[in-house]
């Protein structure tokens, strides 16, 4: 979709809308009406600044927001930045701020605002952007509504991280020279979103209201949204069929009742709105420990795997399948790599050769694979993964385990194989490289390069590439990238997630980003029926 | 003032065990793979070192454990049971919200269970070999048999979607603005299927042991003696027969006040009832210590006073038995 | 109480309960189907055979197929060695330990009574579902920390069971007098009460199995099953989310459950009216 980078958000929004099947609302959005949604698992914190979960981006979403957004192309959109300029040498960015900006306690927002966010806040506390902000040398506001970003070196991916998540903005007037994790203001958070939160009610759900002094007039639409907490999957299916709740969005609804939510005349189902975030799954070998150290076994069992089962049968036809280490959606994919399709005679030509010999019981090699620790589909995976796998001869032992569990094993590189998920946010500087540069080898961090691939080629590739300006000097790094990780098979990427979105045909403009449900609902309305 | 002194010298006890039972969870959940910040960091989907030393130092969770241990009970003993790592919240405070939702289910199911048991018992013991008898140990044996969840699940399957009778989940209609007699009959509303749910196990119990006591008790002595003053069969099953049989079944009510938390988890799972047994198995996924601990400590304590009034009742049913025995 | 009598006496009363018989017919079954059926119906549960969700009563597949195209018939089936496993081998642990801790506290008496009983109370006042799931999950779901968590928290009732028996048994003539012959603790306990004392254990027991089996399946449903396994509970909790769509898949596994734990049930109850005589009851 060939989109202009200087739309309006409005006029952009309703473009994104057109999606076949939905209707083109006529009409000029009226005011009113109530949103239940789903939120499943139930958010520790609303401070979206020391909790980068996902139902924590969701809801608070609505009351934070960031300098930007960004479109399903992964285009930056106004966001409290009304317009942006970067520097021909690509090290200064200059954000312009929307004028009359309130914190939901009545207090201006600023660029001071900004500037302590930047230069203060997320540095203490958000890991994903620390290492983003770090990159400013300077970080000024020469008036009250622009701030300069000057930074060591060019960084191309840095437009891409100011989404509410990836970078909220805080106020100054509230945080500086606080303890960050404890303020109580973390209890009630001020932002300055188009929702403020009125009550949560742990356990049973989230009430959010109305801004009525936000900064975009008229705006929002809607009177007030609930969250409802629905642990058991099979109660956020009724709730969607039966019109108790409007929206669900990520994993709430399972992937196999789709097909039938899809059919019911009230329900409209988009996988649009995750764009940014772009997940993967992939199968990660621990690379330290024979025989997944030797590049054909990995490629063996890349080979083994049926990759159009796991789509059809347990994601139900969601996903596309992942042919390299960057998500299609994200900047500088590159689909022309080499193929690892369903091959099982080749993966038992690849194991004989490395001399893992099929022994009387039929088994040439045992390993053990830890579940993905979110949900019952990464069980189905690893199940899959099993049988799939014990078709050329190698035994799987399944370990399941919670997330603690799982994530201190992982992170300290104690396991043979697992099934890993990620998001790319936006850009292979942002979501790729950590996973495959050595220097990102650090024993006891969790998404780092955890498998312990190392490659000086690739090493100098990503570094380069993150700080090139000329873009096809780019590609043409990201290219050779993605051509060599594909051969070497470091872990084997399955699939591009996509999530299921139910929204109730009653509201409209629901998804209208590529930050989908985690976008801040301004331009939400419900058509009286 | 024997009673008194009965129920003081219980209360030492419960304390006792409480603090065993703080202790011992402590060191156990501290046996489990990562913490809290380990849990936090897979959630983020990003972490680095400073990030989870940072957790660490503000959770205390970088002290020798045994002094945490002893800042814990220290806490504890002055009633605090300290800050949820995850909600960033008083633990107290957390337990509170959550402690009327479970009393109403748990309490609804107990009560239901008790009475609709012992009624069936009853009217199953004094038609012995009638059809009725039969069906009645049938239902409870059925029952008795079936896993919990199973039942809730099959509920939701006839009552909510099938005939569209009853909300398949949730405590009351969030965003209906009700108050009063409105609000409560919502709220029985949404309760009808997971008390019933829960009951229907116990009451299964309760069932059969009334039967199968109330049986045993007809035999005995006194009670034949009874029936050879030539005492009416109404009077000997209300004053003989019965009032010795319901003591065990009493007993084993007490007994079972855990079972019925333990109930509680797969039925509030089911019903996404607002509840301390949801709030359980969070907590363990979330290592949440303090918070799990202080789920403990509440659930103890509350099958402990269950077990000590379910004693005090005792006490009165049949005074001929000796408080303490 | 007077011991065991012969075992036809015991078969006679035992076949008093129509109930009982019934019971054990469906144990033999299902117990069959634990020996013999993965030779009967040789393959691998987990091998996704068919299409997804396929409706039971297909001549291929009679009783339908999972969400992966897995055979629910093939699961029972295999799954019946499972169930019973830990059923079994958890009620034994339990079992066990109950009987040692009981019978000690019981003999001895006194402090040690009051000590085992300390601790007995300590292991029932903690809610015993609660603390089986935060044993399985500490120590990751395998078939072996499941069975350690349920006979970890089924212990205590059989503990008290014993020490009763044991507190009224050691009062008798017959243990006094091995105690005037200088008879070790160990021999009085093991092979003077305890034989006694056996009846309402095999009781307790065989209603223990029901049970162990009941919280297998519910720490299944929960997410907390051995992964490697093909257990009822597993099928179920697998199962759970799709139950509106494919009601099969989890209601042949939970009958499965229901008629082993019926069973099981019955047969405690006949074993009962068998081995204690005392409280036979009428009306069967």
């Amino acid at each position: 979709m060939p989109t202009k980078r200087f739309l309006t958000p409005l006029a952009l929004s309703a473009m994104l809308l057109l999606l076949p099947g939905a209707p083109a609302d006529a009409q000029q959005p009226q005011r009113g009406g109530t949103l239940s949604s789903i939120i499943s698992p139930e958010p520790p914190t609303l401070m979206i600044g020391i909790s980068q979960t996902t139902p924590t981006a969701i809801v608070a979403g609505k009351i934070y927001e960031s300098l930007l957004r960004y479109s399903t192309d992964l285009k930056p959109m106004p966001g409290l930045a009304k317009s942006w300029e970067i520097s021909a040498d690509g090290r200064t960015y200059t954000f312009r701020l929307h004028e009359n900006v309130k914190w939901h306690d009545g207090q201006p927002f600023t660029a001071e605002d900004v500037v302590f966010t930047a230069t203060k806040y997320l540095i203490e506390v958000h890991p994903r952007s620390r290492p983003i902000m770090q990159r400013a040398e300077s970080v000024t506001a020469p008036d009250r509504n622009t701030v300069v970003f000057q930074l060591k070196e060019p960084f191309a991916p840095f437009i891409m991280a100011w989404e509410p998540s990836t970078a909220p903005i805080v106020p100054k007037h509230i945080y500086d020279g606080t303890n960050y994790r404890n303020n109580p203001a973390n209890q009630t958070p001020i932002g300055t979103g188009p929702f403020k939160l009125q009550e949560w009610v742990r356990g049973s759900h989230i009430h959010l209201v109305r801004n009525d002094e936000y900064w975009q007039p008229g705006k929002p639409y809607l009177d007030a949204i609930y969250y409802r907490v629905l642990p058991d999957a099979g109660a956020r299916v009724v709730a969607m069929e039966t019109g108790q709740t409007h929206l669900s969005a990520f994993a709430d609804i399972e992937t196999f009742e789709v097909p039938r939510l899809k059919a019911l005349p009230h329900l409209e189902l988009t996988t649009k709105g995750y764009e940014y975030l772009a997940q993967m799954v992939w199968l990660d070998f621990n690379l330290r420990n024979p025989p997944m150290n030797d590049r054909r076994f990995r490629q063996a069992v890349y080979y083994a795997m049926d990759r159009d089962f796991i789509r059809d049968r347990i994601w139900f036809g969601l996903g596309k399948i992942a042919t390299g280490p960057i998500h299609s959606s994200i900047p500088h994919y590159d689909a022309n790599v080499p193929k690892y399709p369903l091959d099982l005679k080749k993966s038992e030509q690849l194991l004989d050769e490395m001399g893992l010999k099929r022994g009387a019981d039929g088994v040439r090699v045992r390993v053990t694979l830890d579940a993905l620790p979110y949900g019952d589909i990464y069980k189905r995976l690893a199940e899959y993964t099993k049988q799939a796998l014990a078709r050329v001869g190698i035994e799987v032992t399944i370990r399941t385990s919670d997330v603690a569990g799982w994530g201190d094993r992982v992170r300290n590189w104690d396991y043979e194989m697992t099934h890993q998920v990620l998001s790319q946010l936006g850009h292979p500087a942002l979501g790729v490289s950590r996973l495959y540069i050595t220097s990102n080898i650090r024993k006891g961090v969790l998404f780092s390069n955890v498998n312990g691939y190392t490659n000086p080629r690739i090493d100098e590739l990503f570094g380069k590439a993150a700080v090139a300006v000329e873009p096809a000097e780019i590609q043409a790094m990201y290219s050779e990238i993605q051509r060599i990780l594909v051969e070497d098979v470091p872990v084997a990427w399955l699939l591009e997630l996509e999530f299921p979105t139910f929204i109730n045909k009653q509201f409209r403009n629901v998804i209208t980003s590529g930050i989908g449900v985690r976008d801040n609902f301004a331009d939400v309305h419900m058509v009286r029926q | 003032m024997q009673r008194l002194q009965f129920i003081a010298q219980r209360v030492v006890k419960g304390i006792v065990v409480l603090l065993g039972i703080i202790i011992l969870n402590f060191l156990l959940i501290r046996m489990a793979p990562g913490d809290p910040a380990s849990v936090m960091a897979g959630e983020a989907g990003a972490a680095d070192e400073v990030f989870m030393s940072q957790l660490r130092k503000e959770f205390g969770l970088d002290r020798p454990l045994h002094e945490q241990l002893a800042v814990y009970v220290k806490n504890v003993v002055t009633l605090d049971l300290g800050y949820s790592y995850r909600q960033q919240r008083p633990v107290a405070d957390l337990l509170l919200e959550r402690v009327p939702a479970t009393l109403l289910l748990t309490g609804t199911a107990f009560l239901l269970s008790l009475v609709v048991g012992v009624l069936l018992g009853i009217l199953a013991a004094s038609r012995v070999g009638q059809w009725s008898d039969s069906l009645v140990t049938v239902i409870a044996l059925f029952f008795y048999a079936t896993p919990i969840f199973w039942v809730g699940l099959m509920g939701i399957l006839l009552f909510s979607v099938t005939l569209g009778w009853l909300p398949s989940f949730g405590m009351y209609t969030v965003g209906g603005k009700l108050t009063g007699a409105a609000f409560a009959l919502d709220v029985l509303h949404h309760l009808i299927l997971p008390a019933i749910t829960l009951a229907l196990f116990h009451m299964a119990v309760y069932a059969r042991m009334t039967r199968a006591s109330m049986l045993e008790m007809r035999d005995q002595d006194f009670v034949r003696t009874a029936h050879a003053k030539g005492l009416r069969e109404g009077r000997i099953v209300r004053i003989h027969v019965l009032r010795n049989a319901i003591l065990p079944v009493i007993t084993m009510a007490g007994v079972k006040a855990g079972y019925l938390i333990g109930g509680s988890i797969v039925v509030e799972t089911v019903f996404a009832w607002p509840g301390i047994g949801r709030l359980a198995f969070e907590t363990v996924m979330q290592r949440d210590y303090n918070l799990l601990l202080g789920v403990f400590i509440l659930t103890s304590f509350m099958v402990i006073a269950v077990n000590l009034i379910t004693d005090i009742i005792y006490s009165f049913v049949d005074p001929r038995i000796e408080l303490g025995q | 109480m007077t011991g065991m009598e012969g075992l036809r006496d015991f078969w006679q009363r035992y076949r008093r309960n129509k109930g009982a018989i019934v019971g054990l017919a469906v144990l033999v079954l299902v117990l069959a189907t634990a020996l013999l059926g993965p030779t009967l119906f040789p393959g691998n549960p987990w091998d996704m055979a068919g299409a997804p969700f396929q409706k039971p009563f297909d001549p291929e597949f009679p009783l339908g197929t999972d969400t992966l195209g897995r055979d629910i018939l093939m699961g029972i089936v295999h799954g019946a060695r499972v169930s019973l496993l830990i059923g079994f081998v958890a009620t034994f642990a339990a079992v066990s330990l109950g009987v040692i801790l009981g019978s000690v506290a019981g003999y001895y008496g006194g402090l040690v009574d009051d000590l085992l009983m300390r601790f007995t109370e300590f292991f029932q006042t903690i809610p015993s579902f609660v603390f089986a799931i935060v044993l399985v999950a500490i120590f990751t779901p395998s078939i072996a920390s499941i069975v350690a968590a349920i006979a970890i928290v089924s212990w205590p009732p059989v503990a008290r069971l014993v020490r009763g028996e044991f507190l009224t048994l050691r009062t008798r003539e017959f243990v006094q007098a091995s105690v005037v012959l200088g008879r070790s603790s160990r021999h009085i306990i093991f092979v003077e009460i305890l034989p006694n004392a056996v009846s309402p254990i095999i009781v307790a027991g065989s209603l223990m199995v029901a049970t162990a089996i009941l919280i297998e399946s519910s720490l299944s449903f929960l997410g907390l099953g051995d992964p490697n396994m093909m257990s009822w509970g597993f099928m179920i909790g697998s199962a759970r989310t799709v139950l509106r769509t494919a009601w099969w898949m989890s209601f042949f596994p939970g009958l499965a459950i229901l008629l082993t734990v019926l069973a099981l049930n019955l047969v405690g109850e006949g074993l009962n009216d068998a081995l204690n005589p005392r409280l036979t009851r009428e009306g069967r």
